[in-house]
């Protein structure tokens, strides 16, 4: 009797070993090993300076490795640019088309230079175009366009050679609410139709949409998994507070032993208590109305707050 | 998508830039035919009329025979006679006349002894620009009118009065040949072409890499040269367009004449363009920001252009360590092409040596920059 063989795992997108830049003294990115699978969404999170950006830019293959490899759609970052590139879309943190040019002409520039034949280029412009509600600004400078209309933009120029593999470099930094809304949503598309995305991101509220999350914090990978693992990492339950004088009770919560980390938002004071207490705990300990006191879903801006006080991210 | 398809596309998009930015545009089109105005009506200042009062206090007919040469040369108007020095100061103070002559009483009986005879030739030194001219005119004059004649020189400004200050050589090596309008305008052709190019260039890929758009172009398939030539292009078509321009300007409005091969011209040009841009390039390939690039590409552009191509001072003049320097310019090897083809009529027979080295320059150069681009990116 045979078993059927297991079916192998999907091959990496991303297969990073030691992956190391330094520029000058300074060491960049420190041995960083990540691996994202085929069709994720995975969210680079950290402060700035983290390495973030650099990260991404050597898996796009503009910035060589000073030290370590990665393989990126299975070949080495190294060695395999012409294998990579054609299948990889890289938009950087600043805007990277040209502000004189217009919408049409960046679209039609970059599309000739990636190779793409004219009926397709046209085919791919209109349908990109319309996907990011941009139907009808083809002639307006791109320099002058808002700021997320600027983002949409470069994502469409980035998603014109179909690519299997999106590095985002902080697509939505600067963007209002709507418009990164709008952004996300493409992206969720994007994820459904099987590309893998790599996202360095600064919001909280956006590494909750991927699937997977790395920290980086100067330049190492100091914690990586899926936004249920990291929240649950962070020990005790969140309760919020609310209070007139939500600052008071935070910094009298702060330091009291079961309290891992208190924090305002809002008019709301937000602890991290250790243990499952039930309302009535909370209430008798700080000296605050028990009706004031409930139990809050722990989110990942706590979460990383927490791990990042705790230095243990 | 072939080779041929994205070059077009990297020389659609820089036209495209130039014909958005409209200060490159009158950077390229209306400088260069400011500059030959000002440069022609300066120049041609030189060849017209110098305002001039003569003095006659010896009246005879020798002296009349000496003033009658300054009317008679073209460049000298006479626009009254005087009687004495107060006249003449009068006469610059109202503006009327910007030099005097003034011949002393004695001069034709000096002259009988077979002695040296002094004219006094007073210019107005408030206009700087003018008395040089006229003073180097009057000189010309004197050395063809009689060898015998000395001349005093005074430069007047108003009421003082210096005579023998002012020398009238400082004048000659600015322009050997003989004071002519004809001799600067193939060298500002030069001179202009390198500066609206060297310049542009420059910043070109310094901008590219500003903007992000290098890193975007590197992981697409445009290959390096591409991108090089795509870029050179659309900014050797103006900068030829520039020296056209230049030249039909200056053949039309300043009787420049054209007595050589104008094909050996056109090669020099083509050449030329192609070693300034690839000047620029190199500039842009090295220089850390835009601003750097900017003024690197000014020095570049300027110093060699007015200083070390010979189209201001001739070459043979300035000190050796300059004229080393001056052979890493191009602009010397194509002020010498365009002199020889617009005024002394030569051809490919005598000026293939700098065509070979422009040539040579722009191989090297356009090598130069691709490689340290390409060296910079890793």
């Amino acid at each position: 009797m045979t078993t059927p063989a297991a079916l192998p795992a999907p091959p990496a997108a991303i297969a990073a070993r030691g992956l190391s830049r330094a520029f000058g003294t300074l060491v960049a990115v420190d041995a960083v090993d990540l691996t994202v699978g085929a069709g994720a969404i995975l969210g680079l999170l950290g402060p700035d300076g983290a390495g973030k950006s650099t990260v991404l830019r050597m898996l796009a293959t503009v910035l060589r490795p000073t030290g370590g490899d990665a393989d990126v759609l299975g070949a080495s970052v190294l060695t395999g640019q012409d294998h990579i590139r054609p299948r990889l879309g890289y938009m950087p943190q600043h805007f990277c088309l040209y502000p004189d040019l217009t919408v049409d002409e960046n679209v039609e520039f970059f599309a000739t230079v990636r190779g793409i034949d004219r009926p397709e280029r046209r085919r791919r412009r209109d349908d990109l175009l319309g996907r990011m509600g941009m139907a009808g600004v083809g002639r307006r400078r791109a320099g002058r366009l808002s700021g997320g209309m600027k983002q949409k933009l470069m994502l469409a120029v980035t998603l014109l050679t179909q690519p299997a593999l999106l590095l985002l470099d902080e697509p939505t930094t600067g963007v209002d609410p709507v418009s990164r809304r709008e952004f996300w949503s493409i992206l969720r598309d994007l994820h459904d139709g099987g590309t893998t995305i790599v996202v360095a991101t600064p919001y909280m509220d956006e590494a909750e949409r991927c699937t997977d999350l790395a920290f980086l914090d100067a330049g190492r990978i100091t914690r990586t998994g899926t936004p249920a693992e990291i929240t649950a990492a962070v020990p005790g339950v969140l309760v919020e507070i609310a209070a007139d004088s939500a600052r008071d009770v935070v910094a009298d919560a702060r330091g009291r032993p079961h309290v891992v980390s208190a924090h305002v938002l809002g008019d709301l004071a937000r602890v991290v208590w250790d243990g499952d207490p039930t309302p009535a705990v909370v209430a008798t300990e700080l000296g605050v109305p028990t009706g004031s006191v409930r139990a809050a879903t722990m989110d990942m801006e706590t979460a990383f707050t927490v791990l990042a006080e705790r230095g243990d991210r | 998508m072939n080779s041929t398809g994205r070059l077009g596309a990297v020389v659609r998009k820089e036209f495209l830039h130039i014909a958005r930015d409209p200060r490159t545009l009158v950077l390229v089109l209306a400088i260069p035919i400011v500059q030959l105005v000002l440069f022609g009506f300066a120049v041609s200042f030189d060849v017209s009329s110098v305002r001039t009062l003569v003095i006659d206090q010896d009246g005879t007919p020798a002296s009349r025979d000496y003033l009658a040469a300054y009317e008679g040369s073209g460049f000298f108007t006479v626009v009254g006679t005087g009687d004495e020095l107060s006249d003449v100061d009068d006469a610059f103070h109202a503006g009327t006349a910007d030099a005097a002559v003034i011949v002393p009483a004695g001069f034709a009986r000096t002259l009988a002894r077979g002695q040296k005879a002094a004219v006094s030739i007073l210019v107005d030194g408030s206009d700087t620009n003018s008395a040089r001219v006229a003073e180097a005119m009057a000189t010309a004059l004197n050395s063809l009118a009689d060898q015998r004649i000395a001349v005093s020189w005074a430069d007047a400004n108003g009421i003082d009065t210096q005579a023998g200050q002012l020398t009238a050589q400082s004048r000659t090596w600015y322009n050997p040949d003989r004071i002519s309008s004809l001799f600067l305008i193939p060298g500002l052709m030069v001179v202009i072409v390198m500066i609206v190019t060297v310049q542009q260039t420059a910043v070109t890929l310094v901008r590219e890499r500003d903007l992000g758009t290098a890193e975007q172009l590197r992981i697409s398939p445009l290959r390096q040269t591409e991108l090089m030539v795509g870029k050179l292009i659309p900014w050797t078509v103006l900068g030829l367009a520039d020296a056209t321009l230049i030249a039909v300007l200056g053949m039309i409005g300043f009787g420049l004449p054209l007595r050589g091969d104008p094909w050996t011209l056109g090669a020099g040009a083509a050449l030329f363009v192609c070693c300034a841009l690839g000047l620029g390039l190199l500039i842009s390939a090295l220089a850390p920001s835009a601003e750097t690039a900017n003024i690197l590409g000014i020095m570049v552009a300027f110093l060699p252009g007015f200083l070390l191509s010979g189209f201001a001072f001739p070459l043979e003049i300035v000190p050796p360590a300059l004229q080393w320097l001056s052979c890493l310019f191009p602009a010397r090897y194509m002020v010498t092409i365009s002199r020889g083809v617009f005024l002394k009529g030569a051809g490919f027979e005598t000026l293939w040596p700098q065509l070979v080295q422009l040539g040579a320059y722009a191989v090297v150069v356009l090598a130069l920059a691709t490689l340290l681009y390409a060296r910079r990116q890793r």
